[in-house]
């Protein structure tokens, strides 16, 4: 939302009109309460239900574009609650937006529908969840069966029916989560399932995605939310997982050893990258890759010369050199073999290319964009004469 | 642009109980969500205690990803606010803020700074001097500011914003006005008058 006034274009005469807009929102009131009754999966940024929910390392989650307008575009981010720093911004956790849909229908569908007008505002979209494994075609039923019946006002013992065990299972025990925790590329496991990992790199046995940095945080939120959701079969897990426990212990006390051997392996890699933070010339600024998330990119970076999409498709060097074939995050049209460049133009050379054009003129535009925080700053000046060519295209629905 | 929604979901969160919370927030002057007025009840056992500080707040177009701007209306005697302008040295307004912060929050965190004044990072040296080099004296000086200027529009407050009101004119209309020239009833009256 704050990124298409990047013109700068913020007066009162612009604000004006907005409340109107947005005023039937809190006055559909009933919708509204839900949410406040139900903090449990309040956007701790929008202060609404959360909305394609992202899951950032330190177990705290946010909006997709809530976490990507708060995080910085040169350097390495903060999450918003506990200020752990992060580099990466991680996929949507599918399972939350797949339980969201279920718990709250009305209410996200409400959220879908406002997110999706600011996206067309700034024709910059999120990336839409088609795939979703086995959870998929069981979702689909029970959205149907949910939308005839629009009363807020459900019991809990309706609310029992609408989230299954399956709904939030471990990708690797394929049972019911205990102590839940989200990898970079969206997926989920039980704690004790990430540290039977293997060592050394964090790979997502889902996707095959390398999940960067430590072992991340459990997600209370999401553990609270199953706890009380399935008392009896979290009470089940528990134990059995306290047993496990109990037998590594005697074999050896393995388990603790090892993960923390795993999280310095780990965290070796980045750390030079952390010493090089005072140095911001190679900095990409508000470039992100497309792939593992890291935002801003810093060192070379890989641009598709082939993707219309106002904000680009864009690879770091390690991506590129493993040849990733995910998706982009914003729902870009990237396909294999769309042809990449080396874009070569860090900080340094950027801001003198922006001043450059700032004198010509539609740079005081980029500029605008380019330096708010929580802009979408994915424009770069050699965009602009694609944009103009490309004309508006409805890439979604 | 400002996020409209999350702003006054926050007004409708934080004025629920003001009464408690002793922090209250309202448009400044009906028209713009970008410019809202504060107040905080200083805090008990403090030369700030029973007195009701005003302050000024502006939201940036990237709110709530850059910080509110905040100012004291309300003329306060402490290290780290100026005594000229109100100007506030608080780092969760400056690079220390996060979009999971609120205009309560921040409010509560003015209250706090009210509470336990920071004289090593101060804002007016003359106060932090004082502060650091003779508390009596600066805790007189604060109460006697409390005092004359954090009471005296305060008092009655109430009373006034309640008798215009009941004359015609719109509430927020009435608070803004009163506001703007310190609670002074006349004043506000006439400017009411005069459209």
């Amino acid at each position: 939302m704050a990124s298409e006034d990047g013109s700068g274009g913020n007066s009162p005469g612009q604000a004006a009109p907005a409340p109107p807009e947005w005023n039937p929102a809190p006055a559909a009131g009933s919708g509204c309460g839900d949410v406040e009754e139900d903090p449990q999966f309040q956007c701790c940024v929008c202060l609404d239900l959360l909305y394609k929910p992202v899951v950032i390392a330190c177990g705290h989650m946010s909006c997709f574009w809530c976490v990507h307008k708060a995080m910085h575009v040169i350097r390495e981010s903060h999450c918003a609650v506990c200020r752990q720093p992060y580099k990466h911004f991680p996929s949507i956790c599918q399972l939350l937006h797949h339980l969201l849909i279920k718990l709250e229908p009305v209410e996200y569908k409400r959220r879908e529908k406002e997110v999706l007008e600011d996206e067309k505002r700034v024709d910059t979209y999120s990336p839409q969840i088609i795939e979703f494994l086995n959870f998929r075609s069981n979702n689909c039923e029970i959205d149907g069966e949910n939308r005839p019946e629009e009363s807020n006002s459900q019991s809990s013992a309706e609310h029992l029916k609408k989230v299954k065990l399956e709904d939030v299972s471990c990708a690797l025990c394929k049972e019911l989560l205990y102590q839940p925790a989200v990898l970079n590329c969206g997926h989920v496991y039980c704690m004790s399932c990430l540290s039977s990992l293997d060592d050394g790199a964090l790979e997502c046995k889902v996707c095959g995605g390398l999940h960067p940095g430590d072992v991340p945080n459990v997600c209370l939120d999401l553990d609270h939310f199953i706890e009380e959701y399935f008392p009896v079969e979290y009470d089940l897990k528990r134990e059995k997982i306290q047993l496990l426990k109990g037998e590594c212990n005697i074999k050896g006390s393995s388990s603790g050893t090892s993960s923390t051997k795993e999280g310095g392996g780990r965290a070796s890699k980045k750390e030079n990258f952390a010493l090089k933070d005072d140095d911001l010339s190679d900095v990409h600024i508000g470039v992100g890759c497309d792939s593992c998330g890291v935002y801003p990119i810093r060192g070379k970076r890989y641009r598709c010369k082939d993707c219309t999409e106002l904000i680009g498709f864009d690879l770091c060097e390690e991506c590129y050199n493993t040849k990733s074939k995910l998706p982009g995050r914003f729902n870009q049209h990237h396909t294999p073999d769309h042809r990449m460049e080396l874009d070569n133009s860090a900080l340094l050379h950027r801001i003198m290319r922006l001043q450059g054009i700032h004198e010509e003129g539609p740079g005081g535009v980029i500029i605008g964009e380019f330096v708010a925080p929580g802009a979408v700053v994915h424009v770069i000046p050699d965009d602009l004469e694609e944009l103009e060519d490309m004309g508006e295209e409805d890439q979604l629905l | 642009m400002v996020d409209v929604s999350r702003v006054q979901k926050e007004l409708t969160e934080c004025n629920r109980d003001r009464e408690v919370s002793g922090v209250s927030i309202a448009l400044h002057d009906g028209s713009t969500i970008n410019h809202l007025t504060g107040t905080i009840a200083g805090p008990l056992g403090t030369p700030y205690e029973g007195g009701t500080f005003v302050i000024d707040i502006r939201l940036p177009g990237g709110y709530p990803f850059e910080p509110p701007k905040m100012q004291f209306i309300t003329k306060v005697w402490h290290p780290n606010i100026s005594s000229q302008n109100g100007a506030i040295c608080l780092d969760i307004l400056k690079d220390q803020w996060s979009p999971a912060l609120t205009l309560k929050t921040a409010l509560l965190s003015l209250q706090a700074l009210l509470s336990a004044p920071a004289p090593d990072d101060p804002q007016d040296a003359v106060v932090a001097q004082q502060y650091l080099r003779d508390y009596s004296t600066f805790s007189a000086t604060a109460r006697y500011w409390t005092e004359a200027f954090a009471k005296s529009t305060s008092t009655g407050m109430e009373e006034k914003v309640q008798k215009l009101v009941e004359m015609g004119f719109p509430e927020d209309m009435v608070r803004s006005v009163l506001k703007s020239v310190n609670g002074d009833e006349n004043m506000a009256l006439e400017k009411l008058c005069s459209g």
